[in-house]
Parts: structure tokens; sequence; C-alpha cells
């Protein structure tokens, strides 16, 4: 790649920047998605609980309170209709002291704040009632039937491939370097070399102050707040029949026990900040920790066998609300920071996008949705669905579909085939599983490892 | 959907499998039927390539491939169906099962099902290993299979981790793929397989051999740098590029656990009467899935007495469909 230029570029292709890539390729604007990773997705949006939040915790009148829950209705109706897998769990909201049950019912106040009026007080009884595994000591809960759960990986591919399919160029393995500016616009170096823009929007997650920093802005600074996850096997999913909570504190939302709706459940995440954007490890005592919260909260989860361990880091900063801000650089140009995008920015997602093009367009952008974006099918993989390997029709189309390679998450061939062939293909095993669930069960690998890297390595 | 009903179901062309199928067949049971989600039959034998295979049920020392290849030939002899990319996925009822191939899905009703769905290595989430999440690191079984069945790239330098039967396996299959073995660590302070086979090992390939030691930490972000371990408080770290997690077994007890059969807490294998049946159904367990981990010969034994068993029953009438 040489000089390229852009009408807008878009550095970070998580799901923000994802969705906001989508929501411009609407428009006739020339547009460049850059990501310095080899896939979208591979910053803090490929690690998090995959809650699609109602929003009833957030600061009432808050802007992160409006484009949760803006966001959480759009991501709804978009996943149910390019097939993304998402379930109506509700969540309990847990309170295991006396204190905690007192704040069950300023929660509901806060909820009804935030705009959602469904949450319930329930006792005890009712909560053993509806989660007989649940461990002993809890005292009473707070309904809250809007929380679902989502494929969190699924909506960032299919709003890249919505992009890409309508004319967005998806720059992966580009790291912006160094950054300038004129009047007119914007000059990115990269190991890939230069890429000129009119327009720069600045969704680099936990790098997000950095890029600010480049540009002369220093309005916030992103501290790093760890959350390291434990995903129990799919043997484990009859354990648990909502989202559990715990009381909110000031560190966040907590530890929860989650199904996720690949029939697995997930207990995390912890809360720690760092100064190391790249600690993405998971640790001893983080482990540890959670599995003792996890022993309170679910004892009979802990029989079961632990298929992944990971680490996600929230992008915090010294401000309780999302950091999104059009800049005045005095020129043409426009330059609009979209950070501090913490604990809810895949519920958020596709309402970010929206208000960011309306930030642009009231700065002066024109901007002309003159595009229908392509229409596009996910592969749904929820448990909840029919899946590939038991799709009678399916399989007599295309015989691969009975072939199951990943025998513990049940992908078929076809469906790895179909990952290979598609508009943004993986290209490590890591990625593949994001895409088919392929190599991501129980086994980790021990019956398919193999096979996988082989249809990958020589596609 | 297709549906078929045969004498005997038998889930797993694997060593017990492959000898209960046999050996029904010879105790004159008409139609038995094994289904494997593999490519091919043989179960893990397939790719285990060393020499060490058969000392019990055939009186000789064969490697895997070779001694899998003897069973499925004598099993087909013998008339017995062997379907292959075929996975039992769900049960109907006690007497049926669901199964998935490329020519579609087809419901099976059985008078008798076996599973046989032998046991796995615990990975290194399934131990709670702490760290990042790079490429490079195997359990004995993914890397056996990434070596001999596809030739795929290893790595130069690794650390195995555990001192089982299996470890000594992984030491030779890492030599085969060019991969030098540094150290073989365990957390126990004692070795968990042949008196003085790991030090003869450790003599022969060179590698140092950690005991009571603990792994803490993986390092590396896109390839494994190396391992973070621990001894009486004192840390230090190896520099390898692959992990091989070996043993710590446990059986493939999922779709037994679908069918609502009871699991042993502490072995994770189905619990089952004095004859390995699950009481009060007409399914049995054989090899591996009870209680791993045994050598490939003593789960075809063992298999084929309880076949035999079962043909007796058959042929009284005790067993009906
Ligand atoms: C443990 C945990 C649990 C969570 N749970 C939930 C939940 O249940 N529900 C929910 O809605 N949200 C949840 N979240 C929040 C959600 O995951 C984040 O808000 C969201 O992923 C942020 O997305 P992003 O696109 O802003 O950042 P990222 O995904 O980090 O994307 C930024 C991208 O920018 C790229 N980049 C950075 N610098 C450069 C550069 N110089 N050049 C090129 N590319 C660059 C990075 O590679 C990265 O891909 C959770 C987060 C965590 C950590
Ligand atoms: C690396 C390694 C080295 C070994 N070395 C030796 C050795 O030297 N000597 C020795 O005696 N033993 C050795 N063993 C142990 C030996 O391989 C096992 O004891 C033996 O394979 C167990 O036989 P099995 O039939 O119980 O299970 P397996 O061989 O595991 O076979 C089970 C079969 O069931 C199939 N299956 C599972 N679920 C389903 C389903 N739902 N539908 C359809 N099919 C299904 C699997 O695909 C598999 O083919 C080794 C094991 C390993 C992993």
């Amino acid at each position: 790649m040489s000089n390229q230029e852009f009408d807008l570029a878009i550095i970070g292709a998580g799901v923000v920047g994802t969705a906001i890539a989508r929501e411009f390729a609407k428009s006739d604007l020339k547009i460049a998605l850059i990501d310095e990773k080899a896939d979208v997705g591979e910053g803090t949006s490929k690690a998090n609980t995959a809650i699609l939040h109602t929003g009833f915790d957030m600061t009432p009148g808050s802007l992160e309170s409006k484009l949760v829950s803006q966001g959480y209705e759009l991501l709804k109706t978009y996943a149910q209709e390019v097939g993304i897998a998402v379930e109506k769990l509700g969540a309990l909201l847990v309170a295991w002291s006396q204190e905690e049950v007192e704040n069950l019912p300023k929660l509901k106040a806060k909820a009804i704040a935030n705009g959602y009026t469904q949450c319930e007080l329930i006792t005890k009884e009712g909560l053993y009632e509806l989660e007989p595994n649940l461990g002993q000591g809890a005292l009473a809960a707070l309904t809250v039937p809007g929380e679902w759960i989502i494929d969190p990986w699924s909506p960032i591919i299919a709003f890249a491939t919505q992009a890409k399919l309508a004319g967005v160029q998806v720059l992966l393995n580009t790291k912006v370097l160094k950054l300038s500016y004129d009047v007119d616009g914007f000059k990115l170096q990269s190991n890939n070399g230069q890429i000129t823009t009119r327009n720069l929007i600045n969704a680099a997650g936990l790098y997000s102050d950095e890029i600010d920093g480049e540009l002369g802005f220093n309005d916030f600074k992103v501290t790093p707040r760890r959350g390291e996850l434990i995903v129990f096997d799919k043997l484990a999913r009859g354990l648990i029949n909502h989202v559990i909570l715990p009381v909110p504190s000031s560190m966040g939302k907590g530890v929860l026990v989650a199904p996720t709706v690949f029939g697995n459940i997930m207990l995390g995440p912890t809360a720690e900040n760092l100064e190391d954007k790249t600690a993405t490890g998971s640790t001893e005592a983080g482990i540890q920790g959670l599995l003792q919260k996890g022993a309170r909260i679910a004892p009979s989860l802990l029989d079961e066998e632990i298929t992944a361990i990971y680490a996600g880091l929230r992008a915090a900063t010294e401000h309780s609300d999302f950091q999104i801000k059009l800049h005045s650089l005095g020129g043409k140009q426009n330059y609009l920071t979209v950070g501090g995008i913490r604990s809810t920015g895949l519920t958020a997602s596709m309402a970010i996008a929206i208000y960011v093009k309306e930030l642009l367009i009231k700065a002066g952008v024109e901007i002309r949705d003159s595009k229908e974006l392509p229409k596009i099918v996910m592969n749904n993989l929820g448990e909840a669905s029919l899946r590939s390997y038991q799709d009678v029709e399916q399989i007599k189309l295309k015989p691969l579909h009975g072939e199951i390679i990943c025998h513990c998450e049940r992908t078929t061939t076809q469906e790895v085939l179909d990952a290979l062939a598609s508009p943004l293909p993986p290209t490590t095993i890591a990625n593949l599983g994001r895409r088919t669930r392929a190599g991501l069960g129980r086994c980790q690998g021990f019956y398919c490892h193999h096979e996988l890297r082989k249809l990958l390595e020589r596609s | 959907m297709k549906s078929s009903t045969v004498d005997v179901l038998i889930v797993g062309a694997g060593p017990a499998g492959l000898a209960a199928a046999i050996e029904l067949k010879r105790a004159g049971v008409k139609n038995v039927r094994i289904v494997e989600r593999e490519k091919t039959a043989g179960g893990v034998p397939r790719h285990s390539f060393h020499p060490g295979y058969g000392l019990r049920d055939l009186k000789r020392f064969l490697s895997g491939p070779k001694y899998s290849r003897y069973y499925v030939n004598k099993a087909l002899k013998n008339g017995v169906q062997i379907s292959t990319s075929t996975t039992a996925t769900d049960w109907i009822d006690p007497n049926t099962l669901t199964l998935t191939c490329p020519t579609g899905i087809e419901q099976v009703r059985a008078s008798v099902i076996l599973l046989a769905t032998g046991a796995r290595e615990r990975g290194r989430a399934a131990r709670a290993v702490a760290g990042k999440r790079p490429s490079g690191i195997y359990t004995t079984g993914s890397l056996q299979q990434a070596t001999y069945l596809e030739d795929l790239y290893i790595g130069k330098t690794a650390v195995i981790v555990g001192t089982e039967h299996v470890s000594l396996s992984a030491v030779l299959t890492l030599k085969h793929a060019g991969v030098k073995t540094v150290a073989m660590i365990c957390e126990k302070s004692k070795h968990q397989t042949v008196f003085g086979a790991p030090t003869i090992m450790k003599l022969l390939y060179r590698f140092k051999l950690h005991l009571a030691t603990k792994i803490v930490e993986i390092q590396g972000d896109q390839r494994v740098t190396g391992v973070k371990v621990s001894r009486a408080g004192k840390e230090w770290v190896i520099a390898v590029d692959t992990i091989v997690f070996t043993g710590d077994w446990i059986p493939d007890h999922e779709l037994a656990r679908r069918g609502g059969i009871a699991i042993d807490r502490k072995y994770k294998s189905p619990i089952t009467n004095g004859d390995s049946q699950i009481p009060n159904r007409s399914i049995y367990t054989i090899g591996n899935l009870n209680l791993p981990i045994k050598g490939a010969d003593r789960c075809a034994v063992e298999a084929r007495k309880i076949a035999s068993k079962i043909a007796k029953q058959i042929h009284k009438g005790s067993i009906l469909s």
C-alpha cells in the first residue's frame, strides 16, 4: 500500500469501529477502516461477558445511559435480522448481605430513572425457585427480565462484512504509527505506508488517548482495567437459568455467572486497574479469586470442566461516562474521538455509530445515505437455533454439513469452509473459532486441532 | 428422517468398541454396528506411532496404527458394520440414538447400546493454567495428530507438563517432529510412570526433569515464548516455543451425560454396576470411558469380556428390543 486517500478513516476495528464503518458505509464517502491486528475485533471486543444490557444500572442522564438503551434495541433487532444468536434470559441481581438487600429498591429506582421499568423485587424463596442451584446464603433479588445474552463476536464480523461489501476498505495488519494534520486533512503513517483522509474517527479503544495525544488532545487517560473470565463446559449449562448479577460497586458490575448463547456458563469478570495495555493474560490470583466467588454463587459449577480462561482490558478513564468528542482543529477537516467505551460497548455500538454520524453532520460534513447496505446472513451459532449438523435440508444440499469436524462444539466441515470463503476470512485458529466455534470446546483441540490447522493452512 | 434397528449399537471405534464388536459377532449376535465420528476407525492408536500396543490382548508389541488396523480389519471380516464420519449426537430414548453423517441424520434403535467414547487429556484451560493465549500449546493427542497425521509445523523447543506414560510418548513425538524437549515438569514429587523410565528418557533425550514443580504462567503474544514455573517458592522462566500438556485424563462422557446417566464425581466416568452396565438400562460403558486411563490392550480385553456376557444374555432372551 502506498499513499491512499479517503474521505473518512476510522482507526480501530473493534465492535465500536466496525459499527461506525457500517453506519457510514450507507453514504458515498470513501472510507478506510484500519486496525493493527490481523482480524477485526482482536482488541477488547473479543473478551467480554456478552450481555446485551438494558442499561438499568447506568448513571441516569449520562450519554452512556442513553446510548446503551438505544443500542440495546438496535443490536437486538439487527442480530435477529442477520441471524446472530441472542437469547432472552433475563438477569437476577442477587443480594447476599443485609446491606445489599437494602440496596435493591434503590437499584430499582435507578432503573426507572434510566427508563427501564420492568424490574421486580423477589424474595429468597422466589429466587431459589428460579435458580435451585444457587449457593446458600442469598437473601433476595431484583429481576431484570430485559437483560439478554448475545454472541459477542458475530456482530463485529457482521458489521465489518457489510461495510466491506458496501465498499469500505478494511485495512488490517495496519498500525497507525504517526499522525499529523493540516487544514485539509490528516496524514496517517502506518507500517503499510501513508493514508490521507479528510475526516478521522479515533475508535482505538485502549489506545484512544494516545491517538488523541498525537493530535494534541489530552481530555482523558485510559487506564486498562483487566477483567478475567472463566468459561465452563456446555454440560454445565443446565445449572443456571438466568444471568446472575451481584450488587454493583464502585469498581464496576462485579462478578457474574452467566449462560452463553453457545451453551456454556461464564464466571467473571474480575476488575483490576493496571498500567500495561497489553496485559491480557489471566493470573493465578484472578482465577483462584473467581473460583472462590463461583463456589459461593453456584457451588456445583466447580465440578464442571473449564473450557477457556481469558482476560479483557476495559478502556477505563478518569471519567465515568463515554468520551465521545468532536474536536475543532480550525479547518475543513474533522476529528472525532470515541473513547472510554468501557463496559457496555458491545451493547451501545450501533447507537454510538449513529450518534457519531449525527455529530459529524452537525459539524457540516456532507453525509447522504445513498446506499442500501448489502444483505448478509450470518451462521447462527447459538444452541437455541438449528445448527448446521442438525439441519437435514442443509445436509441434503451440502453433505459436509453432516461432517462434524469439531466434536465438542459440533462445528461442521462446511461451516469451516464457508468461513474460509467469506469476505473476511479467518487467519488463525482463534479467529476461525470466533466465526464457527471450532476448537473452542472442552477438548481444547485434542481431537480437531490438526484438522482445523490443515484446512486453514491449505486454504 | 432415516431410521433403522440393530441388535447392538456401539459408539466409538477405538480398541474397546472394536474388540467388543468382534466378540459379539463371534458369539453369534446378528446386527452389530459401530458408529465412529472420525473419518477413519481405530481410535487413539491411529495416531500413536510409537510401539507399545497389543501386549495383553494380542501378545505382540505393535505400533498404534498397526494395532488399530488389525482390529478394524478383523471387525470388518467378522461382519461388523462400521460407519465412519458418523457422530452419535443425542438420545431419543434409552435405546435410540440420533446420528449425524454426510448422508444425513438417522435414528438407530438398538437392543443394547455400548458406549466406547474413550478419554482425552486435559488441556491448558481445564487445568486452569494462567497467562496469555498464544499458539504452540498442545496435548499429546493433538501433538500426535498434527505430527503424524498432517505433518504440520510444531516448533523448536518444548516443555512437557506431566510425567505419565503418555508423557514419554510426547517426548518421542516431539523428537519425530524435530522439536527438542527442554524440560519435563510435574507438580507431584514422584513421577507417574514406569520405574526408571523418565530418568532413562531424560539422559537419552537430554532434558531436565523438574518434579514438585508447578506451571504458573504461559508467556507469549502470538507464539509461546516461555513458561514460568515454580518450585518451593522459587520461580523461573523456561524459554520454549511449545508446551505439551500430557495425561490428566477425563472420560469423554458427553453422550452419556446427555442421556441423563450419572457421573462419578472424582473420575468423571459413568456410574455402572459391576458389569459395566448402567443401572436399569441396556446401556454399557467400555474402554477408557470407564476410569481412565488404561492401556489399549486392557481396554480391549475388558471389552471382550463384557461383550461376551452381553452376547449370552441376548441369546438367553433376557435382553429384548
Ligand atoms: C471483561 C469485560 C466484560 C465486558 N462485558 C460486556 C458486556 O457484557 N456487554 C457489553 O455491552 N460490553 C461489555 N464489555 C465492554 C465491551 O467489550 C467494550 O466496551 C468494547 O469491546 C469496546 O470496543 P472498542 O471497539 O471501543 O475497543 P477495541 O475492541 O479494543 O477496539 C479498538 C481497536 O483499535 C485497534 N487499534 C488501537 N490502536 C491502533 C493503532 N495505532 N493502529 C491501528 N489500530 C489500532 C486495536 O487493535 C483494536 O482492535 C466488557 C468488557 C470487558 C473487558
Ligand atoms: C498419546 C497417547 C499415547 C498412548 N500410548 C499407548 C500405548 O503405547 N499403549 C497402550 O496400550 N495405550 C496407549 N494409550 C492409551 C490408548 O490409546 C487408550 O487406552 C485406548 O485408545 C482406549 O480405547 P477406547 O476404545 O476406550 O477409546 P479411544 O481409542 O479414545 O476411542 C474412542 C472413539 O470413540 C469415538 N467417539 C467418541 N464419541 C463419539 C460419538 N459421540 N459418536 C461417534 N464416535 C465417537 C472417538 O472418535 C474415538 O475414535 C495412549 C493414549 C494416548 C492419547
